[in-house]
């Protein structure tokens, strides 16, 4: 059997399974994951003293929301080994809220800065110390980023396979705006969980990947900084079009050299590409363990602007997925040098359009 | 994303040594939305009243570690946690006059998912020295 047969087999399997309940969950659709916030959502507020740990977690749970999910290195004192104390005082917040830790979102940065490249092995213990620590405070569910965005680490992620049993933490890249639906990146993880059987091994998927045109607040942060508005007026309809991301680039080159529009041109790879369609999901959903529900700007009417949450979710409910959809407000960055950023207020609207689009109340 | 908080007034101060003013220091948190292993901090980029400073002239203390920023390269097991100050000490004999002075600073950190110019903060303001 060749490498592509492999692979096929694999996502036909999850298909299959998909297909054969698939048709009984349409008619009944209840969703089997629950809501959740990524605490990178209130990192201004926990930057500022506005809010503490116990803070974001009591926010969570006045939401009737359930997931908590932290970026390790902004919030664990003495990373990657807290003090006992510290864990005992987490683990009991997360009962007195009645919240549970969702994904612990860590990093690998295996080019130290531009100083040296980490050795493989020195990239695996990395991970092992961060999968210690999330097995020390209870989370299943680990995002590890580590090169670019749009580069798989199966090496590494393979070897530290072993250590993921141990602990019993799932390793769950994200796939992030630009990576395609269908490709590379993700053939890279599904030809390692067919090769080794693993069950610690899926994806982290977030909502950025399908953006249905840009965020404006981002846009309108570009013109604020200096960009041209026949630049972004440019980079707003060539996205819809379906330009990619280095066309567009290349674009704008042509257009002008300041500095304002390229970072602007360059900024917008960031998003999509519109060509990810959200039903691609479903050939992956058993691998799912972690969602980024991103958002930039929440509509007066409960939208999220750029991204198509009611193609979304739906997608999720039938798939059976049964994790969490964390929150991930990022439109605070878009916003903050102009107007005071309200990060709760935003979550909530989030909040209120999961629920409605999950046939809650 | 932070950048607005990145430079404190408190900690904003002349250095003296041996009754010498030998240079001047601020206090300067991470701009980025996490703490970072040192290797990851790229540098700064000084420019005060007009005058801009080389990495040559700065050291970076963090706790009751300075650090030249050769060495912040190396300091692989030094981790420069989210929101907490550390002091950027510039070198300039005679340090600065009491009285307001315009501060510009530039941080950069390279994570190593973002490309190679990595991410950069940047604060303009003024910010009176008292003593």
């Amino acid at each position: 059997m060749t490498r592509k047969e492999f692979l096929q087999t694999l996502t036909a399997a999850a298909a299959a399974t998909w297909v054969q309940t698939g048709n009984a969950r349409a008619q009944t659709a209840k969703p089997e994951f629950k809501r959740g916030v990524t605490f990178y959502s209130y990192q201004e507020e926990y930057y500022t003293h506005a809010m503490t740990l116990e803070d974001c977690i009591a926010e969570v749970a006045s939401m009737g929301a359930e997931g908590v999910e932290i970026i390790a290195e902004e919030m664990v004192p003495n990373y990657p080994d807290p003090p006992e104390a510290w864990v005992e005082h987490w683990h009991g917040l997360m009962e007195k809220y009645h919240t549970k830790p969702s994904c612990l979102d860590t990093f690998v940065d295996v080019y130290w800065g531009g100083r040296r490249n980490m050795t493989l092995q020195e990239s695996v213990d990395t991970l092992a110390a961060q999968m210690k620590l999330a097995n020390r405070m209870g989370f299943k569910v680990m995002r590890p980023t580590t090169g670019p965005v749009r580069d798989a680490a199966p090496a590494m992620i393979e070897k530290a396979l072993p250590i993921a049993e141990k602990y019993d933490v799932r390793i769950a890249p994200e796939i992030h705006a630009p990576i395609p639906t269908k490709g590379r990146y993700i053939d890279s993880y599904l030809e390692i969980i067919a090769k080794t059987k693993t069950k610690h091994l899926g994806f982290n998927p977030d909502m950025g990947i399908f953006c249905k045109r840009l965020p404006r607040v981002d846009l309108a942060r570009h013109m604020r900084d200096g960009a041209q508005e026949k630049v972004i007026q440019y980079l707003d309809r060539a996205f819809q079009d379906g330009v990619g991301s280095e066309e567009r680039v290349a674009a704008v080159r042509k257009m002008s050299s300041a500095e304002a529009d390229l970072r602007a041109a360059a900024m917008t790879g960031g998003y999509g590409p519109i060509t990810n369609n959200p039903k691609d999901l479903l050939d992956i959903m058993p691998y799912c363990y972690n969602v980024h529900g991103k958002f930039y700007e929440m509509t007066d009417d409960l939208q999220e602007y750029s991204i198509p949450y009611e193609e979304v979710m739906p997608v999720f409910i039938e798939g059976g997925y049964s994790g969490y959809i964390d929150s991930e407000y990022e439109g605070q960055r878009s916003t903050q040098d102009f107007k005071e950023t309200d990060s709760c207020e935003e979550v909530r609207r989030h909040h209120v359009m999961m629920k409605r689009l999950m046939g809650e109340a | 994303m932070f950048d607005k908080y990145m430079v404190m007034t408190r900690g904003f101060q002349n250095v003296i040594q041996n009754g010498q003013i030998t240079g001047f220091q601020m206090k300067v948190r991470i701009t980025y939305y996490r703490g970072v292993f040192l290797p990851l901090l790229a540098g700064f980029d000084v420019t005060v009243d007009g005058e801009n400073f080389k990495p040559e002239q700065m050291r970076f203390t963090l706790g009751s570690h300075t650090y030249t920023f050769d060495e912040v390269g190396k300091a692989e097991k030094v981790h420069w946690d989210f929101g907490v100050p550390a002091t950027l000490t510039i070198l300039k004999p005679g340090g600065l006059k009491p009285g307001i002075h315009d501060v510009e600073v530039i941080q950069t950190v390279k994570p190593s998912y973002m490309p190679p110019s990595g991410f950069t903060g940047r604060m303009k303001r003024k910010i009176t020295l008292v003593a």
